[in-house]
């Protein structure tokens, strides 16, 4: 499919996003064909060019692969925004732009100049999506959140965990990514908005909000039953099923996951378990009695299973129909799992500093169409001279000049 | 229909105005409401026993007869018809229902509907048909060696690698998934995406197509820092208490306030600015629990290279998390973010429902719920459209409530008709 066409080319990204959750979303536009150009300078550096730099000796900014897959098949330009001619080139490229992108705590990008009236003046079709905590909106609005707070605060963090220990949180930034795949949603939605309406539009997001709509169960229940959440660790609650728990393996630290559905996955894994006497004990007849013996059920799987090697369990229980899973650490998703390799979900690309490495790709296949890695990240203004003179319409001269002012 | 409050904005357009979508299958609710809130017409297919949402608990009044809170949670602003499409009649007016529509959610599984001659097959063989979009969710897409592997939530994020980033320092305690059906989550979010990228390329002269996404890759593409790790160090990250997972231990984020409640420390609770340090400094004091940390040798650490004097930085975090633990979340919460701290705290997700700042921003939608007296405050949507509204259109649908209107009044069945499909079982 390489000469397929990408659905969203044509539209122009304008992109002041930083870290994870804006990058993530600008990330899966680029991947769908956008042209995206991602606008930094020292004052606004996007700091994952810094996170996991392959030497941090070396101090380029153009070594970090965290960086190179959040933000690869982008452009880059750099701007001065203190140097008049360098908030003009930022000016033009908006002008030229569908979509504005920036994840700065609420108010900052309005500081830099780029209030909604202002792009309003500068572009009035330009669509603007603002990514924050707490959003532009509401008394907190000057609160601020990394992912681990705005997962607490929202409920996602008391979400997880066992019920006898504290919250486990989430081991990273989810709500960073589910921000920005909301964010890309927004700006398509506002895109459809605006061909058919001719309006553009302010898309205020927060980065919380994501969060508290995936625990919305929870506030029902508490709203009509009165019940508060209590975590339940890896058991399901919702429907009252068992066993459904992670069960250690033979290994260090490997563990796999089974969820029983039915009584045929429950015989089935008690064949292939040799559980023998569990099927016949009354305590795991049905669901509902396993449901109740839950704490002897898992402890006598357990037993089994440590046993086990967690790949051939998995298949062979697969085989017979029941849920399983290993629960993969990201060398077993990288260069053992025979699903993601037959997708290629990870494609290699080039990158002038880090060489040729694997992306993750965008987990979605178009019959008509193709997503892109076509390249990793932007260096750091390597699209100047490109952006500035065959899209912004510069001259050479000028561009000579606005380098040497230090203007980009 | 439910109507919450009586301003302008509640007759404004949504975005997606005018798309008409239906879905079937249930691993494409969450698209479909995303769709459904923003003003697209989905309707949602169901056999006639309901589909699995539906028989889910919580329950409205925990009677199993009233209506699932997680159905109610999903399907917000959609209608809702029965059909039965592995019957002949059945099949027919689902292809009818396909014929009339911009996008189909297919989470059936990546046969069923091909097998049965009214999937994605046979809409490109129809020449009048080309231009729908047909977005199929599935755990594993519809191509690989492991297309008809079976998965639920927990082995979806087992799967994926997002439990072996999640759990406890204490690695004898397993993985951990947390709650909220997330593989469902994020490979909707990514389906509504790829379904309105498709689109934009339809409208735009092409033709429609298929767009087929994997839920494990959805759920393989979120994990953040793992990926790199792997990628350029060969390095695994650890999972960790209340924090990154890592591939080196790092100081704790999480401890319990004195009132129960836990709170959220952004990089250990060190400060990146003098301000904010000298603000927190003075907070502590006020409890006598600065002790020596105004000693000029830790404001200079903190705020040179990360990597010297880790000791003294750890020394510094672990004075911080002391004081944390002698006050209040609330009090830790509010004060730090007045003192520009990221902090937050762990909230249970029903005390979101009292915070007023969801308030000012309208995130809550009141509607009705069948069973329910009075209204309920549905959570809302993430993002607030300035001209175009997303919202509740609509209470949750109950089972085959829009039977009649749909296949009487916009498909031309007769009364009649409706009533033989009835009672046959089609519907």
């Amino acid at each position: 499919m390489s000469d397929a066409p990408l659905p969203l080319d044509g539209i122009r990204v304008t992109d002041f996003s930083w870290i994870v959750a804006g990058p993530q979303a600008t990330r899966i536009l680029a991947d769908l064909g956008a042209d995206v150009v991602k606008v930094e300078n020292e004052s606004y550096l996007d700091s994952m060019r810094i996170g996991l730099r392959q030497d941090p000796k070396n101090p380029s900014l153009n070594r970090s692969g965290f960086h190179s897959n959040l933000s690869r098949n982008k452009r880059g330009i750099t701007a001065n925004l203190f140097h008049p001619k360098g908030r003009e080139a930022v000016e033009r490229l908006l002008a030229v732009s569908d979509v504005v992108i920036e994840n700065y705590s609420a108010g900052a990008f309005a500081r830099m100049g780029f209030s909604w009236e202002r792009l309003q003046e500068i572009n009035p079709s330009l669509i603007y999506v603002s990514v924050s905590g707490f959003g532009h909106v509401g008394r907190d609005a000057s609160y601020t959140t990394w992912g681990p707070s705005a997962q607490a605060i929202s409920g996602a963090t008391a979400m997880s965990g066992l019920a006898d220990q504290p919250p486990a949180g989430w081991g990273f930034s989810y709500l960073d990514h589910s921000a920005g795949y909301y964010a890309a949603i927004a700006a398509l939605m506002a895109l459809h908005h605006r061909a058919r309406t001719g309006e553009a539009q302010h898309v205020d997001m927060s980065q919380i909000e994501c969060g508290m709509v995936v625990s919305a169960v929870p506030m029902l229940d508490y709203q009509i039953n009165g019940r508060s959440y209590e975590r339940v660790g890896n058991r399901s609650r919702y429907p009252a099923a068992a066993p459904h728990n992670t069960y250690p393996c033979a290994g260090d630290d490997r563990w796999i996951a089974i969820a029983v559905d039915d009584e045929a996955q429950w015989a089935a894994l008690c064949d292939e378990l040799r559980l023998d006497n569990m099927r016949d004990d009354p305590r795991f007849a049905d669901m509902a009695s396993r449901k109740e013996n839950e704490d002897a059920l898992d402890e006598a799987i357990g037993a089994v299973t440590c046993e086990r090697d967690p790949f051939d369990l998995m298949i062979e229980l697969q085989a017979h129909g029941v849920p399983a899973g290993v629960c993969q650490r990201t060398d077993d998703k990288q260069e053992r799992d025979p699903q993601l390799a037959d997708r290629g979900f990870y494609p290699t690309a080039p990158h002038e500093e880090l060489g040729e490495h694997r992306y993750e790709g965008l987990p979605m296949q178009f019959s008509k169409a193709r997503w892109r890695m076509d390249r990793g990240a932007p260096l750091l203004g390597e699209h100047n001279h490109a952006v500035l003179t065959e899209l912004l319409g510069y001259s050479d001269e000028e561009f000579a000049s606005m380098l040497a002012e230090l203007a980009i | 229909m439910a109507r919450s409050n009586s301003n302008s904005a509640e007759e404004l357009p949504g975005p997606l105005e005018g798309l008409r979508v239906v879905e079937i299958g249930d691993l494409g609710e969450v698209a479909g409401k995303l769709l459904a809130d923003a003003g697209a017409d989905v309707i949602r297919v169901e056999p006639p026993g309901g589909g699995r949402s539906r028989h889910v608990g919580p329950f409205a009044n925990d009677d199993p007869g009233q209506p699932s809170l997680l159905h109610a949670s999903r399907n917000t602003s959609k209608r809702a018809v029965t059909l039965d499409v592995t019957q002949p009649d059945g099949l027919e007016i689902w292809k009818r229902l396909v014929g009339r529509v911009d996008a189909v959610i297919d989470a059936t599984t990546p046969t069923f509907l091909d097998e049965l001659g009214g999937g994605w097959e046979w809409v490109e063989s129809q020449p009048e048909s080309g231009d729908c979009v047909w977005c199929s969710i599935t755990p594993f897409g519809r191509s690989g060696p492991r297309r008809d592997w079976a998965a639920n939530d927990l082995v979806q994020l087992a799967l994926g690698g997002p439990m072996m980033s999640n759990g406890y320092d204490d690695h004898d305690l397993p993985p951990i998934r947390p709650e909220g059906e997330h593989s469902i989550a994020v490979s909707n979010e990514y389906a509504v995406s790829g379904m309105l990228a498709a689109l934009w390329m339809r409208n735009a002269g092409h033709s429609g197509q298929l767009v087929d996404v994997s839920m494990h890759e959805a759920v393989s593409a979120t994990t953040e820092g793992a990926f790199p790790n792997w990628e350029y160090f060969g390095r695994l990250v650890q999972r960790q208490t209340g924090r990154h997972a890592a591939p080196d231990p790092t100081a704790a984020w999480q401890y319990l306030a004195a009132d129960g409640q836990h709170v959220c420390l952004i990089n250990g609770g060190l400060p990146r600015g003098g301000a904010a340090w000298s603000g927190l400094l003075d907070w502590m004091d006020e409890h006598d629990a600065a002790a020596d940390l105004r000693d000029t040798q830790y404001q200079e650490l903190l705020f040179s290279d990360p990597r010297a004097n880790p000791k003294g930085r750890r020394h510094v975090a672990d004075t911080i998390g002391d004081f944390v633990q002698s006050r209040p979340a609330e009090e830790v919460y509010r004060r730090s973010q007045s003192l520009h701290f990221a902090w937050g705290i762990v909230r249970r997700p029903e005390q979101n429902l009292d915070d007023p700042h969801w308030e000012d921003r309208g995130f809550f939608w009141e509607g009705e719920l069948p069973g329910v007296d009075g209204s309920v405050r549905y959570p809302g949507a993430p993002y607030r459209f300035t001209r175009s509204p997303v919202r509740l259109r609509r209470r949750p649908p109950l089972l085959g409530e829009h039977n009649h209107e749909v296949y009487v009044r916009e498909l031309g069945l007769t009364s009649e008709e409706l009533r033989g499909l009835l009672e046959s079982g089609v519907v």
